[in-house]
């Protein structure tokens, strides 16, 4: 295992990484409010589509992204309206999003199969150009991947050193509490659904835009279903998010190094190691409350409002 | 709605209250059909033609009701593989995964002993179905019962576990080099037969005859009133005595077996054959219909038939109109997103 | 009120509906087939179907794909076959349904074409062999072609053209221009034939460089994009400095070789092409419309039968080698064409003894070739081939 081939696997663990990455962090901000959005998969599906087909319609992928973004907000108000306003349950409601996100995507995506695309300019950090080209190459990334890290941290500050992030955790937590002490459990639920799904969509961006370059129908697949996993792995907390988001990629990206190895080995068996991980992850907290999820995670609010 | 309350109250109480569901339900359908009406209109695309094609190609003919049916079966079980625990408070998402570690046993079953006669190769199938799924409802109930994790969370890892191990297993052991990743057709010992000259199998009988069971068993016995009981208020059950964490298990695997009959059914009843993804979510599917459903056998029928007019009808609509097939999902979604909300001016008790 | 006029209105909604279920099912309108919005250089254009307004069609043909129509890979190749026949044979009306990915969507998407009066389905998924032999079964009177399986029957055949010759040569290519000596070779799933076209190659690259390597990574999907940037990626990675790929579409695993500066090689279309402007080399594509109009027209006839398992090379014309990438050094070119001369005169043969498995064991004697039941049958990669064959 030489020097190269660990960063090779380092690269492309960051490259497919910034979309989970971002998807994750989207939903990190709404299962601390309290909602875990089983429908991830038909918003990413509808925000890569309509992403990649406005970038194809003007030729400018920035103007792809930003309607992408307002492509997850716009998907995840719907699970709002149902989970919280109507007050269904949230794993249904969450499951009947992701029926509506394939059909959807999949009229949007049609004109747009095997379009080529002007995607995101890819470049060196200032510090890197001065490496051998052997080492310097694995790095040449676009903005949404430098980018990543730093929205990481912003989510992180928001939740933790903000108002409105410590009512977001309040209100999963405890909604009569922060009701009673003056929040609109509804209110905060909607704001962290709709920016929650303006993360997601920017990761479904920089999938089909940045990464695939491509719309395929079902192209996410179960990309939307890992983020959920990833936010357990996460302890649903941003920061730790990255690292999870890095061994979650990290591992496709070593099972593919195995794979043209000639190790024999089944590429789905190593598939299923980020699952088991989580798995075992939790059992390991299992009893301790420190680590548990948000204590209103999956709960209808029944409150007054 | 006065028109239709007055028409209502002429029929005796209990009649009353079935119309009543039956009217709103196809109120909210109706909606939903309107609705994506306007989606079809939005597509350029022409939304009474596409109607007559949906129901004309699934009521219209005999071949396409069969097929609707054939649709059905496997969301018939995997509903109840949901409404069992739920009587218990169970939330069982793990269906898909349990369907397909189900789905998995039985092929062993069937490529392993492929010269046992049909009377006693099918119920083994059906007994290693059964196993598979209560193996990987095992997992999650435990976990639940002595409190260490929440069995949403890890069902949901689990189904995506599930069809990754089909795979390995198909690649690694079952199939033919020739053949891209799924077994060899099985024996036709090993395939429950059909009826008529359709493809519906005997699964419609072995889903109907668990769903009344199950009907009976929860109205009529001791076992069923208390689970009732236990789903209600454990607290109280648990300090009258009862075993709570061994029922929750025990419910728990019952649910994933019935999951695992599904992907048996499947494999056996539809397929022939054993590949990965070929779920294409029918463990979804029976969650949110046993959700619609509010977990009644009747209406999981119902809801079940729905869904897979929409489904069935969709592929025509495909040839006819140029639509993507995926896009018939958007019809299935707006039916499901009004029945979950439950709008207004539909007067009844919220389900 | 407004509850009672909308209770009207919805009893009235319902009863037009339950009303329509008796009613005949709607006249199909055939579906115009969208040209793909990037220009293709293949041979047969993409003709959008006419609606016959007076005469019956002669013939109605369903056809149905496992991905999409204009993904510019093995889906568009074998679509404009289809539309090639339409070309040809103008009295012929064609049904297609795209992203049929399954068995049991493939099933009642080729019963409904039937039902639509469809008397030859082409059924272009290699997952939809099994489907389409149920359905033969039950429709005698309908003749079902299916793309690249092994199945026959008195009413169903096969047909497909013969990629290996062609990626024998796409190694020669290969191998006189990478210069890491690593290849990467994105593929769907160790199969029969998948093995075989890797083989094809790998042979053909080490006929002009025994030093070269080529390295496979398994995507276990037909068109699972994301998965074939990964790999794409690793294998770059890796040092790989020349990819293909035998996924449905090449767009992305292209698309992404471009991206990174490394050269590529197409499969499936030769439209793949327009992806890799720069480190395109060439690429192997099927074009198999002249060998569906000769189905086509037997059937219409009623002739069909006498070739009931068709395959057809480069020499007829059923695959095509794409022109050479602005990057490519006229020797390699002209190398290039003297090997498919040879091919296509018979004296050069892809899998002629002695070829030798990664192991060491010797896979075909020393004189002796590989039958074409052989090559579907395959289960192991030729010395050179980095990667598992299981």
């Amino acid at each position: 295992m030489t020097l190269l081939s660990i960063l090779g696997v380092l690269s492309s663990a960051i490259f497919s990484g910034t979309s989970l990455l971002y998807t994750t962090l989207g939903e990190v901000i709404d299962e601390r409010a309290g909602i875990v959005n089983l429908g991830l998969e038909g918003v990413l599906l509808v925000s890569a589509s309509s992403g990649f087909a406005v970038t194809a319609i003007s030729g400018n992928p920035y103007l792809g992204i930003l309607v992408a973004m307002l492509a997850g907000g716009l998907m995840n108000m719907i699970l709002g309206y149902l989970a919280i306003t109507r007050k269904a349950n949230q794993l249904a409601s969450g499951l009947a999003l992701m029926f509506f996100g394939f059909g959807l995507s999949a009229l949007i995506g049609k004109p747009f199969v095997a379009v080529k695309i002007h995607s995101l300019d890819r470049f060196l950090l200032p510090g890197m150009a001065s490496l051998p080209l052997k080492y310097s190459s694995l790095f040449k990334f676009d903005l949404l991947i430098y980018l990543v890290i730093p929205v990481a941290i912003l989510v992180w500050w928001f939740l933790y050193r903000t108002r409105w992030g410590l009512s977001v955790r309040a209100v999963g937590e405890n909604a009569e509490t922060a009701y009673a002490s003056g929040r609109n459990p509804r209110r905060i639920r909607y704001q962290a659904l709709f920016v929650g799904g303006m993360l997601a969509g920017l990761g479904a961006a920089h999938l089909s835009i940045a990464y695939t370059m491509n719309w395929t129908e079902n192209m996410t697949a179960g990309r939307g279903f890992i983020a959920v996993a990833l936010v357990i792995f996460s302890k649903w907390d941003p920061l730790r998010a990255i690292v999870g988001a890095l061994v979650f990629s990290g591992a496709v990206a070593f099972q593919l190094l195995l794979q043209s190895s000639g190790v024999q080995v089944s590429s789905f068996l190593l598939d299923t190691i980020p699952y088991i991980l989580t798995l075992i992850v939790l059992i390991a907290w299992g009893g301790n409350r420190r680590h548990s999820a948000p204590a209103m995670l999956g709960r209808v609010y029944q409150g007054s409002e | 709605m006065t028109k239709i309350a007055e028409t209502v109250n002429r029929f005796p109480a209990g009649g009353q209250k079935v119309l009543q569901t039956v009217v709103r339900y196809l109120l909210m359908i109706l909606l939903a059909c309107i609705m994506f009406g306007v989606i079809l209109v939005i597509a350029g695309k022409d939304p009474i033609a596409s109607y007559k094609d949906i129901l004309s190609s699934t009521l219209g003919s005999a071949y396409g009701f069969s097929e609707v049916i054939v649709s059905m079966i496997p969301m018939l079980l995997t509903a109840l593989a949901v409404a069992l625990p739920f009587k218990v408070g169970l939330i069982n998402i793990g269906g898909e995964g349990q369907l397909y570690i189900g789905a998995a046993f039985a092929t062993f079953g069937a490529l392993t002993f492929p010269n046992l006669p049909a009377w006693v190769l099918l119920p083994l199938m059906v007994i290693l179905g059964m196993l598979g799924g209560a193996l990987w409802a095992f997992i999650p109930g435990y976990l639940k019962s002595i409190g260490l994790v929440n069995e949403t969370i890890t069902s949901l890892l689990l189904n995506s576990v599930a069809p990754k191990i089909v795979g390995f297993l198909i690649l690694g052991f079952w199939h033919s080099p020739r053949d891209t990743v799924r077994t060899p057709n099985f024996v036709d010992a090993a395939r429950l037969s059909t009826f008529f000259g359709t493809r519906v199998h005997l699964g419609l009988v072995i889903g109907l005859i668990l769903l009344i069971v199950f009907w009976l068993v929860m109205k009529y016995t001791r076992w069923g009133l208390e689970m009732g009981a236990i789903g209600s208020n454990p607290q109280a059950a648990r300090r009258n005595g009862i075993p709570l964490a061994k029922y929750l298990v025990v419910i728990m695997c019952l649910g994933g077996a019935i999951a695992g009959l599904a992907g048996m059914v499947q494999v056996s009843g539809f397929y022939g054959t054993l590949f990965p993804n070929f779920s294409m979510g029918l463990g979804f599917m029976g969650f949110m219909i046993c959700w619609l459903a509010g977990g009644d056998p009747l209406g999981i029928v119902l809801m079940a038939f729905v869904v897979s007019v929409i489904y069935s009808g969709g592929n025509l609509l495909q040839l006819t109109r140029g639509l993507p097939y995926a896009v018939i999902n958007i019809l299935l979604a707006f039916t499901l997103f009004i029945v979950l909300g439950r709008p207004n001016f539909f007067k009844g008790k919220k389900s | 009120m407004k509850n009672k006029s909308l209770a009207i209105l919805s009893i009235v909604i319902c009863a037009l509906t339950l009303l329509s279920a008796c009613a005949p099912q709607s006249v199909t309108t055939p579906v115009a087939t969208t040209a793909p919005i990037v220009p293709t250089d293949t041979t047969a254009p993409v003709v959008p179907t006419e609606v016959p307004t007076e005469a019956a069609p002669c013939l109605i043909i369903g056809a149905t794909y496992g991905g999409s129509i204009t993904d510019a890979g093995y889906n568009q190749a074998m679509h404009e076959a289809v539309a090639a026949v339409k070309t040809n044979i103008p009295c012929v009306k064609i049904i297609e349904a795209e992203n049929v990915y399954d068995d049991a969507g493939a099933t009642s998407t080729m019963q409904n074409m039937i039902d639509q009066g469809a008397k030859m389905i082409i059924a272009t998924g290699f997952n939809h062999q099994y489907p389409a032999l149920a359905l033969s079964e039950k429709n005698p009177g309908v003749i079902f072609e299916h793309a690249g399986g092994w199945e026959v029957r008195a009413n169903f055949g096969n047909f497909f053209g013969t990629p290996p010759e062609g990626w024998y040569l796409m190694g020669v290519a290969a191998g006189k221009m990478t210069t890491s000596n690593k290849i990467g070779f994105v593929a769907n799933a160790p199969f029969g034939w998948g093995l075989t076209f890797i083989n094809s190659f790998e042979l053909g690259v080490q006929s002009v460089n025994p030093n070269a390597k080529t390295y496979v990574t398994w995507t276990q999907a037909w068109g699972d994009s994301a998965k074939e940037a990964e790999a794409t990626n690793a294998l770059i990675n890796q040092g790989a400095d020349v990819i293909t790929m035998a996924v449905d579409s090449p767009v992305t695993v292209i698309g992404t070789a471009e991206s990174r500066g490394v050269y590529s090689i197409g499969y499936q279309n030769l439209a793949a092409q327009q992806f890799a402007p720069q480190y395109w080399i060439s690429g192997t594509g099927f074009t198999l419309g002249g060998t569906l109009t000769f189905l086509a027209g037997e059937v219409k006839d009623g002739k069909w039968g006498d070739v009931p398992f068709l395959r057809c090379g480069i020499k007829e014309g059923c695959m095509a080698i794409a022109p050479f990438g602005p990057k490519v050094p006229q020797a390699v070119q002209d190398l290039v064409k003297q090997k498919q001369a040879e091919i296509e005169a018979g004296t050069l043969v892809v899998f002629k003894g002695p070829v030798v498995d990664q192991n060491g064991t010797v896979r075909v004697a020393e004189g002796a070739t590989l039958s074409d039941q052989d090559m579907g049958n395959v289960d192991w990669f030729v010395q050179g081939v980095v990667g598992s064959p299981k």
